[in-house]
């Protein structure tokens, strides 16, 4: 379930006045169990990108290949949109049917499937993402709150089974518990959907959750890296104007006061500091 | 969805485009009023006319109604193609009116080619129905030139300050106009709206394209209910953040942009005064000129 990106390009309303290059010639390949995480700021093409992994933006030059399935030439949407789930930003905002068990099955009833079949998988993604299921089957969406419609949302995308999941910015908008539990439910989610891709402007997320990153500058591939490699290296945050994740930000400033700590992330901070204790205690 | 850009607005650097809204507002008016005092084939014979003079007042007429306007798109910087666009909206009505009148051509008619029961195919008709046709296009791609040159916040500017006399008998034309602009800013966030919704659902494998007609209308129940929920949610937020900046109507309101009359206004007038005056002059014939010309024509067709 590989996700392969070669040469993409997306320029919006060629050939007028509005004309806008959003993707300028993007090779990356998003691996197999990867939590891939997409960086880069307002504007920089990442929402075009993902749009393109499941067939809601067409290649316009270049190729993409998502699951073997070639999305330059012809393919059944219907195949791909159930293998790759898209969450958009403030997913909550798609909500529309009368109760909750009805619009969380409204993916895979468009897939064809069998009612019991739509039934069980509703009941499963409504229970993945923390809800009881019979306590909420029967409410209205838009009666829940903030948090559990977003919850709501997600399962409706869950519901379908999906191989690989993409998420843009899926915190925006909460309060800190809010972005905490969302974040351990994706986590939760990956046993069963091997491949996540997200998008977020906090590094604090995704230098705790991803394994890789792409950082994209004005529709441009500033390159691929891993957390530690990129957080790591102040050259490139400082050139790609990022904000640093609190752990490597807290390195930083012992750095700067003289206490030799290197680590970008939360574990490497940590057993750098463990460290420096055992020296001193030695 | 995104490719509603008929009409829509053009921006480019112009003479046209710096133009006082209230002065192409009026130049669209007269435009359009010109268009009408071109007279009919059946009025003209009627009037006691004959046919090939009225072929050579209309045609002069249209001729410089034509030539003012392709001034003006040059001097607008729009592409011609994206004027000629507004044609496509009204194209299929205006040809099958057309054609129906060449057909049905009840009036006046000296020239019969062909006539069975109501059907009457005449040279008149078919000079009725072309004018009526190149009428209407005209009548089309005169506004869209006004829209294209000129941003929404502008028109409705241009429109209040022009209705300002209806205030005097109680007409509330500045909550009017206020009501029109946000409307009319809200159609690209409504449609970009409806695209994120639509794309959602179609994330979520909704289908939108197959099926006949009830079926389509039934499956644009998912991406219409969240837009009807989130359009009261935006009216709710645009009301507080109206209230919060102390938006009390148009009493005491003073404008950033103040309009101003300029030298390209004037230029506009004098422009579409030789126009009106020129079209004048061929329908009714001032200084004999409509007679003079049809004379020369009928001397070189003979």
């Amino acid at each position: 379930m590989s996700i392969v990106i070669k040469n993409l390009s997306y320029i919006y309303s060629p050939k007028t006045p509005f004309e806008k290059k959003a993707l300028d010639d993007i090779t990356f390949t998003i691996e197999d169990g990867d939590f891939f995480g997409i960086i880069g700021q307002t504007g920089s093409g990442k929402s075009t990108l993902i749009s393109h992994f499941n067939g809601l933006i067409k290649v316009m030059s270049g190729s993409l290949t998502v699951n073997g399935i070639d999305l330059g030439k012809k393919y059944d949407y219907k195949q791909l949109r159930g293998k790759v789930g898209m969450v958009f930003q403030y997913p909550e905002y798609q909500l529309f049917d009368e109760t909750v068990e009805r619009d969380v099955g409204f993916g895979p009833k468009n897939l064809g499937l069998s009612q019991a079949e739509v039934k069980e998988r509703t009941v499963e993604a409504i229970e993945l993402v923390g809800l009881d299921f019979n306590a909420i089957k029967d409410r209205s969406p838009f009666e829940l709150s903030g948090g559990q419609m977003r919850r709501v949302a997600l399962a409706g995308v869950l519901a379908m089974r999906p191989q690989i999941l993409v998420l843009d910015e899926p915190t925006a908008g909460l309060d800190p518990r809010g972005k905490k539990e969302i974040l351990e439910l994706i986590k939760r989610v990956k046993e069963h959907c091997p491949t996540i891709v997200m998008i977020s402007h906090n590094m604090d997320e995704i230098s705790a959750y991803c394994n890789r990153i792409a950082v994209l500058g004005k529709g441009k591939l500033r390159g691929v890296f891993t957390p530690s490699e990129l957080f790591g290296n102040e050259k490139i945050i400082d050139e790609i104007g990022l904000r640093l994740p609190t752990p490597a930000y807290i390195a930083r400033l012992l750095r700067e006061r003289g206490v030799p700590v290197q680590g970008a992330t939360e574990d490497e901070l940590i057993k750098a500091v463990l460290a420096l204790k055992g020296v001193r205690d030695a | 969805m995104r490719d509603v850009s008929m009409g829509q607005y053009y921006p480019a650097k112009s003479g046209v485009h710096k133009m006082d809204a209230r002065a192409k507002i009026i130049f669209v008016i007269a435009y359009i009023v010109m268009l009408f005092f071109i007279p009919t084939v059946d009025g003209y014979l009627r009037g006691g006319g004959r046919l090939g003079g009225y072929i050579v007042s209309a045609a002069a007429a249209f001729g410089i109604i034509i030539l003012f306007l392709i001034t003006a798109i040059a001097f607008s910087r729009v592409p011609v193609l994206k004027v000629l666009k507004s044609i496509k909206a009204v194209l299929a009505l205006v040809l099958i009116t057309a054609v129906i009148m060449i057909v049905f051509y009840g009036g006046e008619a000296n020239h019969v080619y062909w006539s069975y029961g109501i059907i009457n195919i005449t040279l008149e008709g078919i000079i009725s129905g072309s004018t009526m046709a190149i009428r209407l296009f005209l009548l089309v791609m005169g506004p869209s030139l006004l829209t294209l040159t000129t941003t929404p916040v502008e028109l409705t500017d241009g429109l209040e300050r022009l209705l300002f006399p209806l205030s005097l008998i109680k007409i509330p034309v500045h909550e009017i106009a206020i009501i029109m602009s946000i409307a009319l800013r809200l159609i690209p966030t409504l449609i970009e709206e409806a695209d994120k919704i639509k794309n959602a659902q179609k994330a979520r494998c909704a289908d939108f394209d197959s099926g006949n007609v009830f079926k389509r209308a039934k499956a644009m129940i998912p991406v219409l209910v969240p837009l009807l929920v989130s359009s009261f949610r935006r009216a709710d937020d645009l009301a507080y953040a109206m209230d919060s900046r102390c938006y009390r109507g148009a009493k005491g309101r003073t404008r950033m942009k103040v309009m101003k009359l300029g030298w390209r206004d004037l230029v506009g007038l004098v422009l579409i005064c030789i126009t009106f005056f020129g079209v004048l002059m061929f329908v009714y014939d001032y200084f004999g000129v409509a007679g003079i010309v049809t004379n020369w024509a009928y001397s070189v067709i003979a």
